[in-house]
């Protein structure tokens, strides 16, 4: 008996109508975004050796992409991220090329495990870009008013969105201080990335004073401005801690001096991808969006896999979520229905028919062919 | 217009759940919640709430329906799903055990124990992280049952009094885990709507810091 041919695979699915034209106007907008930075399009493989990206994600990472082997027998997987793979190129490919370079992409990947109830695509559509080769709070600055001209361009206003940031070394040296081991750093992280401030400050019992205590669970709890990083420079001392914080200063800085506070929360509690990244880490929520739309930061090892270490940063913006909630605004922009008239031409013979059609076409207009069974179904 | 959408667990869970939020600000007056309406909102009308089954507030609140829910930890733990959980709330507070008629021998004399529960997942990685092989038979309701019946060797289920437990020649082999009612948060909302949901974590360890010294 033969599976029925009407499922769909879980995870896939189809783009028609006005979400079609939605995801063609955010990938155009968010391109031409990163064209006037001056980034490069470049496409990467859809098929990979598994290994590269086992080395590019991380193993927990990479181990949720669809996999199968070569004719030769080597592990090939479908391609679950694209920065692994410009890495790889920067290191090799671009070895020799000025720097810093500067990527951007628009790719769908693959996952076959989904990391949570809500992101349940297993294809989904990135677009994205890199800055490598630069460590400056400049480049972070960068990605970050490159990703604001994006969600602004797609008509995304004042409290329509927000950006965190955070830095993964000031977890590092507070878990670096309290000399945890990886199982403990582990559940210390999973704490905090859960917000629970009970439990968080009952498992730092052993290590700190109670006064200390409260204000780091409080810290992780509360998102906010200036005020939240004056407030972790005076709980938080060691020096590592003290360095990031310096650095989110130093961006905070930027930020207020083009008035975009309004856009942007620090929140120390975002502590995912800390075996990924390096430094700098920021998320974007959309309002209407249950789950964040992108998110990104730097990653200063990730070249150095490919025998050439140096800074980078990038991000990415999922495709798919800004449709979702692009679709379903009724005042968005790119869901409108274009106003598109359009007579259809119909001529019995099929040779002036093709010259009236390619005449409407040289002038830039809009046809549509009447085929003649239509006709006869009329008839 | 509501700030926040809260999904408050049905059952057993519901009337502690308003008490709470009611010490902290939230009310919900007596004729709302009469009408029997799935969706009422306060007497502020800051929030509306949502009643549903236990093991759908994860799920509203995944999704970010509700941004907010309340729901006891047995759930989450069952459910994985991906949530903030800033609040224990201290209410509703029971075990996961295992339990069977036979306590004492159950875990070393069979090859491969049957199981009987609603927290499969649960259940699961109990044995599972001590290498033990089970069969998981799940069921949705009176799995209390199963043991007497011959469906199974032991069940993981919820305990509270342990009276059910008892009354079924039950007796507590292990405990899992403690549970209680969690405020969970939506991670886009916990940003996006910063402010409320700060406001209303605020409110509510508050009011029970305050019951605490009481």
């Amino acid at each position: 008996m033969s599976e029925p041919l009407s499922n769909i695979p879980r995870g896939m699915r189809y783009y028609f109508g006005a979400e079609a034209r939605i995801r063609r106007v955010v990938e155009d907008t968010a391109m031409s975004v990163f064209d006037g930075w001056s980034y490069e399009e470049m496409t990467t493989p859809s098929v990979d050796y598994y290994a590269l990206f086992e080395q590019g994600m991380g193993r927990r990472q990479a181990e949720r992409a669809f996999r199968f082997t070569d004719t030769d027998g080597r592990l090939l997987a479908l391609r679950p991220d694209v920065t692994s793979s410009l890495a790889r190129a920067a290191a090799t490919l671009f070895a020799e090329r000025e720097r810093p370079l500067r990527l951007c992409y628009a790719a769908p990947v693959f996952r076959q495990k989904p990391q949570s109830h809500a992101e349940w695509r297993r294809e989904s559509r990135q677009i994205g870009c890199e800055l490598i080769g630069a460590a400056n709070t400049e480049a972070d600055m960068e990605m970050l008013a490159i990703a604001v001209e994006v969600l602004q361009r797609l008509g995304f206003g004042q409290n329509s969105y927000c950006i965190t940031l955070n830095d993964v070394e000031v977890f590092n040296g507070v878990a670096e201080g309290l000399a945890l081991d990886d199982s403990s750093r582990d559940q210390m992280r999973l704490l905090i990335d859960s917000r629970d401030a009970a439990d968080l400050q009952r498992f730092l019992a052993p290590y700190a004073a109670p006064d200390e205590r409260e204000g780091f669970a409080r810290l992780i709890q509360l998102s906010g401005k200036r005020e939240t990083l004056a407030e972790a420079r005076r709980l938080i001392t060691n020096p590592r801690s003290v360095a990031a914080l310096h650095r989110l200063e130093e961006l905070w800085r930027i930020i207020e001096a083009l008035s975009l506070t309004d856009y942007f929360e620090i929140d120390f509690g975002d502590v995912s991808g800390l075996d990924y990244y390096t430094g700098l880490t920021f998320k974007m929520y959309l309002s209407g969006a249950g789950a964040r739309v992108g998110g990104g930061g730097r990653y200063d090892q990730l070249t150095s896999n490919f025998g050439r270490p140096e800074p980078a940063v990038g991000f990415v913006f999922d495709l798919d979520a800004l449709t979702d909630v692009l679709a379903r605004s009724k005042n968005s922009t790119p869901a409108r229905e274009p106003e598109r008239t359009v007579v259809p031409i119909r001529n019995d013979d099929s040779t002036a028919i093709f010259f009236e059609a390619i005449g409407k076409r040289a002038r830039g207009e809009r046809l549509l062919i009447e085929s003649c069974e239509v006709k006869q179904c009329r008839n | 217009m509501p700030e926040l959408t809260i999904a408050v667990a049905k059952g057993r869970l519901q009337d502690a759940a308003l008490a709470r939020l009611a010490c902290a600000g939230v009310i919900v007056s007596e004729a709302a919640l009469a009408s029997r309406r799935l969706a009422v909102a306060d007497e502020t009308g800051l929030f509306k709430f949502i009643f549903v089954k236990p093991a759908d507030v994860p799920v509203y609140v995944e999704h970010g329906i509700a941004d907010c829910g309340v729901v006891g930890r047995d759930v989450l733990l069952e459910s994985a799903a991906d949530l903030l959980q800033p609040l224990d709330l201290k209410i509703g507070r029971c075990r996961i055990v295992v339990a069977s008629p036979h306590a004492k021998t159950v875990m070393n004399n069979f090859g491969m124990l049957r199981v009987a529960t609603k927290y499969p997942r649960l259940a699961a990685e109990h044995f599972g992280a001590r290498g033990l092989p089970i069969e998981i038979i799940e069921l949705s309701g009176s799995v209390e049952l199963a043991p007497a019946l011959g469906l199974s060797d032991c069940i993981v289920d919820v305990v509270e009094t342990g009276r059910t437990l008892a009354e079924n020649n039950l007796s507590i082999v292990e405990v899992i885990c403690e549970s209680t009612g969690r405020l969970v948060v939506n991670r886009a909302s916990y940003q996006l709507k910063a402010k409320s949901v700060a406001n209303l974590i605020d409110a509510l360890s508050e009011s029970m810091s305050q019951e605490a010294k009481a």
